[in-house]
């Protein structure tokens, strides 16, 4: 308060020595080839935008192995990456790549909030149907050991071009649209597991972040919640065709490495947390940039992942009376 | 025989304290030891010449009686008389009436309460009220008045009892503005607050801008920092305990105050011929300010803004003496804060309606009973049992309502998240005085524990659709026990010691751990103003705060030590050399300590990434800290012009095996020089000049200069990240400050004008990665760009404030 009030800001420059070192970067994802990201540090008031170390030496092992460019990473694989400098040093770094969880079972409701055919307005046929999602995915924890988990979501529309979003109003036809609504990240709390009490106080929520640990369900079955609502389905066309109707969710559930669940929430905390305004005012300790690179710069993650389908299809046929 | 006369005297706590009864019970005691308790009880001064009281041993028994009718009893045989000028009893030899002398110089002391005392025509040497550094054993501990808590000028203007701490050798401020206090080298949370010897757990308001302790009702502040008294233990850095006015017996009196921030009644007075009461309250009042322009501001938009803060303390006590043996009393203090934010919003269309409410309550309520029992002339017990208990709830509530669709959504949004201490205290405190070279002090304690750090509760409801949540992983039972004795020995003229040893258990989750932590102070006396001394004392904690923040905020979480953690300890090896002028006006001191502490216990590296619910301990690491340093002290304590000047010289580091990479970092108050300045000038009987200057060393940062490019996964923005370094690698720039504040007496009250920092300098309490704007103007046009600095965060500028105080 007494800042915004009377603080102010004056630029200097510190007195501190600095030594740039090697950054590496890779999200390594099994069963896809690996790409190592080797770049630099920098001071923060040095305004050049290209990093790039000319002179490094990548090096990948795979359970102690040294691989070649064919090699695939596979659920359980150890990888180490060493990235060699003669400007900027050694980095190195070393993740397992996750097992895969098999969810026990995915079930899912949808429910009708608004239904809407015909319009005597209109030329064409049109029709829109509103609707909410409730979903239940069991996730059984393997027992024995941490696990780190990242979920994922995307609305599929068979009949609309990729990228689609505005289709209804394309003026070439058919033209569908589906909005996956709002996925409500209030209606399963372990999405808000790494939330303080002190960010939840200051309004921090888990809006946007979809990762979590074990720690609450570890070697047991954990029923994660979730929650759509306001999707809405609208097509506009004179012929009804089955594929207009071809529509739904496709969910990811990641196994994800403990440095990816660490650099996800540490950008979290980062964005959304206290932590970095109060050390940032001098009211509480600076928090330093997450890395598990022996530089301290850059992040090695790795994830393997299952998907699920929640296919709306006759769902929407049924709505619109199609079935 | 050269005269050499004394004058002790208590710095007065109030301007009407002759109207005080005293209770009192000596046989055959050291005259200037019945002084003091009475002074502790009337907050009267005492002014007598030495010569008066050589050897003089004083027995009176007087229950609740007029201080008149007690000095009267006292002094009756002994050749002594006395006179009551405003604050001042001051003593003469009858004889001496008619021996007057010319050309005599007069001194005084505490020229605010004493300057009467020129009507003495005597040589007058002065010494402390406190009993002299020179004539004790203890090493770095202090008596405060409230005189002093009130003359030290403060931010807004509320004189705060922390923030004269502060003052003192040895303690750092840490951050500007609020009220931290880090004990050579130690953490926040290894003081010990007590209010009428009742531990308490919550001793800031608003975030830490002001302490807890209505500074117009207490009577004085006991202070330690390096040799502890047996009896506290429980905390590795420092003891205090606030003791509060006790009613008056004559008469209702009181005093009202009102300053910018907020105000204050105090009352006090009998009830019937046996009891007294004391009640006192005081109350923030931001909203008289911040309801209307919120009114205001509302009346323009759809959105409501809702804000509210308040802080209050109430005190009351009543005592009520039984007979001559027995005095009891009960007492209470509610200490709270409220904040309520939230706005409710809806479209005009009201198809979408929102309504977002936050909710927080924290404070601390304790409430004691006591019973003073005069078991034989040389021996007292104190019986206490109380309750202390912090609390904090938060609540966070969202409701939406969305009628764009035929069915109308609703969704609500609840978290709620309690936090709070319980402690159920007996205890029972000795004082045994077998021989005039030894004063026993002995007692036990068990306290009953009950913490609950942290539970949080949420519930979500969809449209039907419910989901509950909550924890309870966190609660925790513990019992302590502990017994203490320490013999306050005079070995000879010239040597006394302190011996004592504390000794407690503490019990959770089934374990038990347990302290023991010897206490041993020597002193020297090598001249009659010359003392040196040397020190030992181990001090155990077995509680410790989770805080997030350098504020004191309701989401700082006391924890027993539970797990694999062990007990913080500390061992600190103190010696010191104490001086006092010939005529006690001036004092000098010179203290040097080394503190070793073992099972520090701090968040480690990368803690926030551990999810909260986890247990805590996963959040933490444990290791060890080092604090040494010289406190140099000057003093004035008596005359126009008093106040007193010391400069330190400190280190302080910390350990800890998973926290920096293992390497051992400074304390981020390691402020290696600084030097504090009060002065307190009495103009005249109606007008004082009061001014402190405070400067440090800057206090110790995580500057992390280099930064590296935020990698791209799963489509995240770029951005940089900070490359980490060491902890607190970075020192902030000498800090300084000087704040000034006027008294003006009235007929009624006084009034108080005050300066925070008053030249303007404002200190650097932060640096930032920010950016700066370049305009370039050229031929084509004005271009702006930005560019990233370095930015230092400067906070707190001038702040004038005035209150008024009405005495009654």
């Amino acid at each position: 308060m007494a800042l915004s009030l009377c603080g102010c800001y004056e630029a200097f420059t510190p007195d501190i020595d600095t030594t740039p070192v090697l950054c590496l970067n890779s999200l390594i994802t099994a069963g896809e080839p690996i790409e190592v990201s080797v770049t630099r540090t920098k001071l923060y008031t040095d305004e050049s935008t290209d990093l790039t170390v000319d002179d490094a030496i990548v090096a990948i092992y795979a359970n102690g192995e040294l691989c070649d460019d064919a090699y695939l990473p596979r659920e359980g694989d150890r990888i180490h990456i060493v990235a060699e400098s003669r400007e900027y040093g050694r980095a190195e770094a070393e993740v397992m790549v996750p097992v895969a969880v098999e969810a026990e079972s995915f079930e899912w409701t949808a429910s009708l909030t608004d239904v809407y055919t015909g319009n005597a307005e209109l030329p064409a046929y049109s029709a829109s149907v509103e609707f909410n999602i409730s979903a239940t995915l069991k996730i059984p924890d393997p027992a024995g050991h941490e696990n780190f988990y990242g979920i994922s979501y995307y609305g599929y529309n068979r009949s609309a071009p990729e990228g689609s979003g505005d289709e209804l109003f394309s003026p070439y036809p058919p033209a569908t649209y589906f909005d996956m609504g709002t996925f409500q990240y209030s209606a399963e709390p372990i999405f808000s597991e790494h939330i303080g009490i002190f960010e939840s106080v200051m309004g921090s929520d888990a809006s946007g972040f979809t990762f979590f640990t074990d720690r609450q369900f570890s070697g047991k079955t954990y029923p994660l919640h979730l929650i759509f609502s306001s999707c809405r389905w609208m097509a506009d066309s004179e012929h009804w065709l089955s594929e207009y109707f071809e529509c739904g969710f496709e969910f990811t559930l990641h196994s994800v490495s403990q440095s990816f669940y660490n650099w996800s929430n540490y950008l979290w905390q980062r964005d959304n947390g206290t932590l970095e305004d109060l050390g940032n005012l001098g009211l509480g300790d600076s928090i330093r940039g997450f890395s598990n690179v022996s530089t301290g710069a850059g992040v090695v993650a790795a994830q393997s992942y299952r998907s699920y389908t929640i296919d709306l299809t006759d769902f929407i046929k049924e709505a619109v009376g199609e079935k | 025989m050269k005269r050499l006369l004394f004058i002790i005297g208590l710095l007065s706590t109030s301007l009407l304290s002759v109207g005080r009864n005293v209770s009192i019970s000596a046989a055959d005691r050291p005259a200037a030891e019945v002084f003091r308790n009475i002074v502790e009880q009337t907050g009267m001064n005492f002014v007598y010449s030495s010569d008066i009281l050589k050897d003089l041993r004083i027995s009176v028994e007087a229950q609740d009686k007029p201080l008149r009718k007690v000095l009267d009893g006292m002094f009756c045989g002994t050749g002594i008389e006395y006179r009551i000028k405003g604050d001042n009893v001051i003593l003469r030899r009858r004889k001496i009436r008619k021996e007057k002398k010319k050309n005599t110089k007069i001194v005084y002391r505490a020229a605010a309460d004493t300057s009467k005392a020129t009507m003495l025509d005597e040589i007058i040497v002065v010494s402390r009220l406190e009993a002299p550094a020179v004539e004790t054993a203890e090493i770095g501990a202090r008596k405060i008045t409230a005189e002093e808590v009130r003359n030290t000028p403060a931010l807004f203007g509320e004189s705060d009892v922390i923030k004269t701490l502060q003052m003192q050798p040895g303690v750092a401020e840490g951050t500007e503005g609020l009220a931290g206090m880090y004990v050579h080298g130690g953490n926040a949370d290894e003081n010990l607050f007590m209010l009428d010897n009742v531990p308490l757990y919550q001793v800031n308001h608003f975030a830490g801008l002001f302490s807890a302790f209505n500074t117009d009702i207490i009577r004085y502040i006991d202070f330690f920092k390096s040799s502890m008294p047996a009896k506290y233990d429980g905390r590795l850095s420092s003891f205090m305990d606030v003791r509060l006015n006790n009613g008056r017996t004559e008469g209702h009196h009181g005093s009202g105050r009102l300053g910018l921030t907020s105000g204050a009644f105090n009352i006090s007075g009998p009830i019937g011929k046996k009891t007294s009461y004391l009640i006192g309250l005081r109350r923030s009042w931001y909203e008289v300010l911040s309801i209307p322009m919120l009114a205001i501001a509302n009346s323009y938009t759809e959105d409501k803004t809702r804000f509210r803060y308040a802080f209050m303390d109430l005190n009351g006590k009543i005592t009520h003496r039984f007979n001559k043996r027995a005095t009891g009393f009960v007492s209470i203090y509610f200490g709270d804060d409220i904040l309520k934010t939230g706005t409710k919003g809806k479209e005009i269309t009201e198809l979408w309606y929102e309504d977002d409410k936050f909710n927080m309550h924290w404070g601390n309520l304790v409430a004691q009973a006591g019973l003073n029992y005069k078991i034989a002339p040389a021996l007292t017990v104190e019986f206490t049992a109380a309750y202390t208990r912090f609390f904090s709830g938060m609540t966070h509530d969202y409701y939406t309502r969305d009628n764009t669709t035929e069915n109308a959504t609703e969704s609500k949004f609840m978290t709620k998240t309690d936090n709070n201490i319980n402690d159920w205290i007996i205890r029972g405190d000795f004082d045994w005085q077998p021989a005039d070279n030894s004063r026993i002090r002995f007692g036990a304690g068990y306290t009953r524990h009950s913490f609950l750090p942290g539970r949080t509760t949420k519930h979500y409801d969809f449209n039907g659709t419910n989901v509950d949540s909550r924890d309870s992983m966190w609660n925790y039972r513990a019992n302590e026990f502990n017994v203490y004795i320490e013999d306050e020995w005079k070995i000879s003229n010239v040597l006394r010691a302190n011996i004592g040893i504390h000794a407690s258990l503490f019990g959770v989750g089934g374990k038990t751990r347990q302290g023991v932590s010897p206490r041993l102070s020597l002193a020297w006396r090598v001249s009659k103003n010359v003392t040196v001394k040397a020190a030992y004392s181990r001090t155990v904690q077995y509680v410790h705060q989770l805080s997030q923040s350098y504020l004191s905020l309701p989401t700082d979480q006391w924890i027993p030590i539970t797990g694999d953690f062990k007990p913080q300890t500390a061992d600190k090896v103190s010696v010191g050399g104490y001086w006092e002028s010939p005529d006690g006006k001036l004092t000098a001191s010179v203290e040097a300590y080394y503190k070793s502490m073992h099972n520090l216990i701090d968040y480690r590296d990368e803690y926030y990434l551990k999810p909260p619910l986890e247990m805590w301990n996963a959040r933490l690491t444990s290791g060890r800290g080092t604090a040494k340093g010289i406190d140099f002290e000057i003093r004035k304590v008596f005359g126009r012009i008093t106040g007193h000047i010391s400069y330190s010289l400190a280190w302080a580091d910390r350990t800890f095996k998973d926290k920096n990479g293992g390497k051992t970092f400074p304390a981020r108050f390691d402020n290696r020089h600084t030097i504090n300045i009060t002065a307190n000038w009495k103009i005249s009987e109606k007008v004082s000049l009061n001014a402190a200057w405070t400067g440090h060393s800057g206090n110790r940062f995580t500057l992390m200069p280099q930064v590296w490019e935020q990698p791209d996964f799963g489509g995240s923005y770029k951005d940089e990240i900070p490359l980490r370094t060491g902890i607190n690698n970075y020192r902030l720039p000498f800090y300084h400050r000087l704040d000034l504040s006027c008294t003006v007496n009235n007929s009624r009250g006084y009034w108080t004008f005050s300066l925070y920092n008053a030249y303007c300098h404002m200190n650097t309490i932060a640096i930032r990665r920010g950016t700066k704007e370049i305009i370039e103007r050229t031929p084509d046009g004005i271009y702006y760009t930005s560019r990233p600095v370095f930015e230092k965060v400067k906070l707190l500028p001038v702040i004038p404030s005035v209150s008024y105080t009405w005495l009654f």
